[in-house]
């Protein structure tokens, strides 16, 4: 794109746009410059972001269903187990079924389990009422989470599957990639260089396999919504009656919005096994799912950019606690201190409060929904033009838009 | 005869469980019905309560007379929990729920975060581990051990203390004017407002009532079992699992809703003595499955039937 385009670009978007641009850059540019200065280490950032691109990828497969559909998914976490155990069970050294399989065929097998219980979920429920549906999956969650626990001939139980081993172990040429590469060591600030070594080229290869998952389910999810499908997903949400009046089988539609939305979810727990090598039931827990949540509502429902926002912000609330462990942080307090304590004989302790990284995160996570809710309930980053197909205004038409929503309506009435 | 024993022992705690199992969903299930949610805080009210109680217990001491085995100290900061959670509940209202202009579905959402806030703090102050009330622990009734029915004093002093609160909300229910004003204001919103009823007044009054029960409630699972902030939490799905059962929007329903759960959840272990292969720990995801049964083949749950609804 050229710079001109760029610059259209930045004065086509809303301020909510803009500012989540800016946002993004400062935060990326920030974590970049610590790495480069030797603050945060290269791979350490990686793995950071392949979390963040997990919790994306899940964002985007709730928001199939409950962004496009309206469907109440409380059962985020079982499915991500279910592609992680699927993946795990596979090719675990200690899986009690069939390890030491290519991982290939735990990715299959990660899908055809979320496949399988989504049908196996949304046949009893999705005919309910959108609280019931909440509570019904939520329960649901707790029942595999109960069965992966205790069933140890099938999945280890408690003990957890080790030994997994990355996703690329049989490729050709990316499986000895990590060792091929040589060890670079960049040194920008003196004394404090940076080193890539074998780690960081694991967790690089890691993190392509995470944006090839993130690629194709953005760009299938996106396709999917903006076709005659996803219109009548849009219309169920708004007005399941009205879509059953236009002769539609709704049922029908929210089954499959769900077990795509289960499949993507799938797809973020094949990845967490790969990336962490190892997998337990604590990896079903459900606060897993109300992180999912609150990225999508973060990132607004109905938007797929919006919920690889979310994605990424929840990671932040997730990780973030991991370094601040009192309130204020010392750093600030110290600051803060410093420019009090400048009057002489006056001497001023900030009382602080020590605060472990679990409850902080719950408070973040917390005050998140609730701010979100009150202020934004829409999200950030709401979908825009959602009705209408993007050729539609992007090109010559965009001086007279009506025009594109009636080409878009015309549309919607031929399917 | 092993089976007998077995399940009078297991019938014996089920009541207990039970008790405190009603006490939560009674306060659910008004909630649902007055103020329109299903309240994803509820669980971790009864933690709020549970603390409070133990604070309270911590401040007044363990003096005076006992009774079963409790001393009165312990009652005593039974009803500050039971007020404080109150409190608590009533400010969570005003300042988290009433502002907000969502409907019913953001509303829950709403719910979940303020159960984190509430979990959170008490992590803060009291870290993850458990606690227990500083009260020694009694050894089972020796005359019933005879019978396989291993309870104690303590679990006496629960359900008796879960009935006592019941018949209250009862007689408050069927023979007061608040209690008039909620069953219309549950029934039927709009006719209610239509008759004068001050319907926010009512709706202030739930959430006290409410929230008092799983106040009450959780300081009893603290007494049943321990204290920990995830204590609550993990109870929210049974007590939705009653509520559901029994019929929302109905106080009796929940009750019989309850008392049927927390008896299908400590009944569990009986299953594999009689040669069904499902272990003790299902106990919770069998109550689960109960659950979304009831919501496909009779939403509107035991209570919507005409003839037995309260």
């Amino acid at each position: 794109m050229s710079q001109v385009n760029a610059r259209e670009y930045w004065t086509d978007m809303n301020r909510a746009e803009q500012g989540v641009a800016t946002f993004m850059a400062v935060t990326i540019g920030g974590l970049l410059v610590a790495m480069l200065a030797g603050g945060l280490d290269p791979t350490y950032f990686l793995f950071l972001f392949g979390l963040g691109g997990m919790f994306a990828l899940m964002s985007l497969g709730l928001n199939a269903q409950w962004g496009f559909t309206g469907l109440i998914n409380f059962s985020v976490a079982a499915f991500f187990g279910l592609g992680a155990y699927g993946a795990a069970l596979m090719t675990a050294t200690n899986s009690p079924v069939a390890g030491g399989f290519d991982p290939i065929f735990g990715l299959v097998l990660g899908l055809v389990l979320a496949a399988v219980f989504a049908v196996a979920i949304g046949i009893p429920t999705l005919r309910l009422r959108a609280d019931y549906l909440a509570i019904a999956t939520l329960g649901l969650a707790e029942v595999i989470r109960t069965v992966i626990l205790n069933e140890r001939d099938l999945t280890a139980g408690s003990q957890g599957l080790r030994g997994i081993p990355g996703f690329f172990e049989n490729w050709p040429v990316l499986s000895t990639f990590p060792e091929a590469m040589p060890g670079l060591r960049i040194e920008i600030i003196p004394g404090q260089p940076v080193v890539l070594e074998l780690s960081f080229w694991e967790q690089l290869l890691n993190v392509s396999l995470l944006l090839v998952f993130l690629g194709v389910s953005f760009f299938v999810l996106r396709r999917a919504h903006r076709s005659p499908w996803g219109r009548v997903l849009r219309t169920i949400r708004s007005d399941e009656d009205l879509a059953k009046t236009l002769g539609k089988n709704t049922y029908w539609y929210k089954m499959q919005a769900f077990v795509l939305g289960s499949l993507v979810m799938a797809l973020a727990g094949v990845f967490f096994a790969h990336l962490n090598l190892f997998v337990d039931p604590s990896n079903l827990d459900p606060i897993t799912t109300f992180y999912v949540w609150v990225a999508v509502m973060l990132g607004g429902a109905g938007s797929n950019r919006g919920a690889l926002f979310g994605g990424f912000v929840v990671v932040a609330i997730r990780e973030g606690p991991r370094f601040i462990n009192e309130l204020p942080p010392a750093p600030v307090r110290n600051v803060l201190e410093g420019i009090i304590n400048v009057i002489p004989s006056v001497t001023v302790e900030i009382p602080s409060i020590v605060l472990d990284a679990g409850p902080l995160r719950l408070l973040l996570i917390g005050l998140t929904i609730i701010l979100v809710m009150r202020y934004r309930p829409q999200g950030v980053l709401p979908p825009q033009r959602e009705l209408i197909w993007p050729d539609a205004i992007d090109d010559d038409e965009k001086a007279r838009p009506e025009m594109g929503v009636r080409e878009a309506k015309t549309g919607e009435i031929d399917d | 005869m092993a089976v007998t024993e077995q399940f009078l022992e297991l019938a014996a705690n089920g009541l207990v469980y039970s008790s405190i199992i009603i006490l939560g969903s009674i306060g659910l299930s008004l909630i649902y019905s007055i103020a329109g949610f299903a309240n994803f805080a509820h669980g971790d009210t009864m933690t709020v309560g549970a603390y409070a109680t133990l604070i309270a217990f911590g401040a007044v001491g363990g003096a005076g007379f006992s009774i079963l085995g409790l001393p009165l100290g312990f009652f005593v900061a039974l009803v500050i929990g039971i007020v404080v959670t109150a409190a608590v509940a009533l400010v969570t209202e005003r300042l988290v729920y009433k502002p907000l202009d969502i409907g019913s579905i953001g509303l829950l959402i709403t719910s979940i975060g303020v159960a984190f806030i509430y979990r959170a703090l008490i992590q803060v102050q009291f870290s993850s581990d458990s606690r227990r009330f500083d009260i020694d622990r009694l050894r089972p009734i020796e005359p019933l051990v005879e019978y396989g029915i291993r309870i104690t004093k303590h679990d006496i002093a629960i359900v008796i203390s879960a009935v006592t609160l019941v018949v209250g909300l009862h007689v408050l229910l069927q023979h007061t004017d608040l209690g008039r004003k909620m069953r219309a204001t549950a029934d039927n919103p709009d006719l209610a407002r239509a008759s004068g009823i001050r319907i926010r007044r009512v709706e202030l009054w739930t959430w006290v009532l409410g929230a008092g029960l799983a106040g009450a409630g959780g300081a009893f699972l603290g007494l049943f079992n321990l204290l920990a902030p995830r204590m609550g939490f993990s109870e929210l799905l049974v007590i939705f699992a009653a509520v559901i059962l029994g019929g929302i929007g109905s106080v009796y329903g929940a009750m019989l809703g309850g008392l049927l759960i927390g008896m299908i959840v400590s009944m569990t272990p009986l299953l594999s003595t009689v040669g069904i292969p499902i272990g003790g720990e299902y106990a919770a995801a069998l109550a689960f499955i109960v659950m979304v049964l009831v919501l496909l083949v009779r939403p509107e749950g035991i209570a919507g039937e005409p003839v037995g609804g309260g």
